[in-house]
């Protein structure tokens, strides 16, 4: 029940927070519009909000229990984490440009995330792992690159000459 | 009648092999998706809609927008039928508008042992319901569109106004949520250049954020990724029940004699269904409700509902496919999807180039009446194809979680990275899949929020349009009889919840509170 209240919260203040704090309704031209859309936002998140809080709310929580919270978890980590290594990390300061991880691509990556997943959630035996981290970019190659002609980000290693993808 | 000419034109244009190959591609890629339960047919649209974009532009031989257009509306109605199948034989709903289909679907199918019966009662039921909106499609489209070629600023800005009233009157969510949903996306819409003055507005300085919030990686991330961060969470549930399928002809034609008793039923609920998809936001999903409702009501044996009445799966049926036919009317004709799927259809429209709305009918029509041809021949083939393939397309069902899940996050991302071969639009798509997840966690309905989505931008213009054009005062909306009755109507549909809240208030504390939970 608090982790349900809390979720409902601190969906308000997001929803009230949000760029309307950027725009003032002075000047009835471009800003004009999105004020009163975040305003209306605002406002109806904030009766959803007190609603949540009057009602009485069963038992449970926003997750039943913590294995569904894990289940969910378990998906969204490598989602992102997959996200990350296609386009690498980079910092940048004001005279150099520090790499935290190199763009793998989208190859290299995919292969090792549908990897990971077979490996981890699937339990399968090694050849079959390895047979999806070959068998699975190679078809997405072939349908996306040659069919459709669409050019998927290539790792690093493809700028310095290393590999082709 | 000039429409026969023009339908036929159309299927000139439908049966082009290119637009038949991809058609056939479309049909079972719908179906193939529908009967997957974490992924349903928005998502799937979604996800797919970025191809559709070298279809268009001539990537395959002979192909363009119509090709694209077909293939997209081709997984629709492959999804309409396909997610019956999971429904029936898995007592798990592939899709939101086959949940109906578990009263008495599956019970028909396990306690009375007739699956073969179950499908084919509700696939001829859905080759009906979807054959009757087609053809009213077929007629109404062109004087809808011929009308609202007349329309101005204020006339439009009335309609989106009570589309938008719609969402929020009729919507299944808390009102609240739903006008918060709305807000949300004409909010999001409105990032980027201004459309009126060119000015910069919640770009929060920066550069990336100029173009806008991308309308595909925000769908691809809300449907594709949040639908799978949803089911992920059922996983451990597992399959309880798998019925053998087997379909014979024996069992086609008892279905159709059981279709002959319940004709009444089902061209009636095929009617409802047409009306209730025109309608902006709802589409298949409460039209199937409403169809369930409708077969229980005038059935005369009430008590066999729930146990395998075979009105209970025709009925919904028919209404759901109808509606989801129904539901691209007013986007084609107005410029306003009838459903989730078909607001993602129309964003694919602009993508590739095309205005919708009543201009289509005079610029492009071998585009929209190749479309609705394609109604026809899409529906007719899924029809066949669900009769041969259905134990095929139940062994979908055991391909493993660990690869279909990751496998549907990468075509995701190459989805929304491809479109403009960029690493942000990816980051959109991960971010809008976790809020996404939460949304639906939490309730909130997802339609309002891409219909707004989608329309923000013309709601606006045309709003200030209609302003300048009335010096700044309101009032220039009530100079013309229809703006002002479709104004009326918009606030008396918001207002609907409202009074039902009052009313309830009256009857008493414990019941409001059951009224908004």
């Amino acid at each position: 029940m608090v982790v349900l209240i809390a979720a409902v919260a601190m969906f308000d203040s997001r929803a009230a927070f949000s760029p309307s704090a950027g725009t003032a309704p002075g000047d009835v031209g471009a800003r004009w519009y999105p004020f009163w859309a975040a305003s209306i936002m605002g406002v109806a998140s904030v009766i959803v909000g007190y609603r949540a809080l009057t009602t009485p709310q069963g038992a449970e929580g926003a997750f039943e229990g913590s294995r569904s919270l894990f289940a969910v978890l378990k998906l969204a980590v490598p989602m992102l984490a997959y996200a990350l290594l296609i386009g690498g990390i980079k910092w940048r300061t004001t005279d150099f440009t520090y790499t935290v991880i190199p763009p793998f691509g989208f190859y290299l990556s995919t292969a090792l995330y549908m990897s990971l997943f077979a490996w981890w959630l699937g339990r399968y035996k090694v050849w079959w792992v390895g047979a999806i981290a070959v068998a699975f970019p190679i078809v997405i190659f072939a349908v996306f690159e040659l069919g459709f002609r669409v050019s998927l980000p290539k790792s690093f290693l493809y700028e310095t000459g290393v590999l082709p993808f | 009648m000039e429409v026969f000419g023009d339908l036929a034109g159309g299927f000139a244009t439908a049966l082009h092999p290119i637009n038949m190959a991809m058609l056939f591609v479309a049909v079972v890629l719908g179906l193939v998706i529908g009967v997957l339960p974490g992924l349903g047919g928005t998502s799937g649209v979604a996800i797919l809609l970025p191809i559709t974009v070298f279809i268009a532009h001539g990537s395959l031989p002979g192909s363009d927008a119509t090709t694209a257009i077909i293939f997209l509306a081709g997984i629709y109605w492959g999804a309409l039928f396909g997610g019956v199948i999971t429904s029936i034989l898995f007592n798990i709903p592939g899709e939101p508008w086959a949940v109906v289909l578990l009263f008495d679907g599956f019970p028909l199918a396990k306690r009375l042992g007739k699956p073969g019966l179950a499908l084919s009662s509700s696939f001829v039921s859905s080759f009906l319901g979807a054959l009757v909106s087609t053809i009213l499609f077929t007629f109404f489209a062109l004087p809808i569109a011929l009308k609202a070629l007349e329309f101005g600023p204020a006339e439009l800005f009335a309609v989106f106004l009570l589309s938008f009233a719609t969402l929020i009157g009729l919507g299944a969510e808390a009102p609240m949520k739903s006008v918060a949903m709305l807000a949300l996306g004409l909010l999001l819409a409105a990032v980027g250049f201004d459309t009126i003055t060119g000015e910069q507005r919640l770009n929060f300085g920066q550069v990336s954020l100029l173009s806008g919030i991308g309308f595909v990686p925000v769908t691809i991330g809300l449907f594709g990724i949040g639908e799978i961060l949803a089911s992920a969470e059922e996983q451990g549930i597992g399959f309880v029940e798998n019925i053998p399928a087997r379909l014979g002809l024996t069992d086609v034609f008892e279905a159709l004699r059981e279709l002959r008793k319940r004709l009444r039923l089902v061209l009636s609920n095929a009617i409802i269904g047409f009306f209730f998809g025109v309608l902006p936001g709802h589409g298949a999903t409460a039209a199937s409700f409403l169809g369930y409702g409708l077969a229980r009501q005038y059935s005369s044996n009430k008590e066999n509902f729930g146990k395998g009445e075979i009105s209970g799966i025709m009925g919904p049926q028919a209404a759901a496919d109808s509606a989801g036919v129904a539901s691209l009317v007013p986007m084609i004709t107005l410029g306003i999807p009838g459903s989730p799927t078909s607001a993602v259809i129309m964003a694919g429209l602009f993508i590739w180039g095309l205005q919708p709305g009543p201009v289509l009918f005079i610029q492009h029509p071998d585009f929209v009446w190749g479309l609705i041809a394609s109604i026809y021949l899409g529906h007719l083939l899924t029809f066949i194809l669900c009769l041969l393939a259905v134990p095929l397309l139940a062994m979908i069902m055991r391909v493993p979680y660990a690869i279909i899940t990751p496998f549907i996050v990468v075509i995701s991302i190459i989805g929304s990275y491809s479109l403009n071969n960029s690493m942000l639009d990816v980051f959109i798509t991960v971010v809008f899949g976790l809020i996404g997840y939460w949304l639906r966690k939490m309730k909130y309905p997802l339609a309002p929020l891409v219909v707004a989505l989608v329309l923000g931008d013309s709601t606006e213009r045309e709003l200030r349009k209609a302003l300048i054009a009335g010096h700044g005062s309101p009032l220039y909306f009530f100079n013309s009889a229809l703006s002002t009755v479709l104004i009326v109507a918009a606030v008396v549909l918001v207002l609907i919840p409202l009074v039902r809240t009052i009313r309830a208030r009256r009857r008493g504390a414990a019941q409001a509170a059951v009224a908004h939970p």
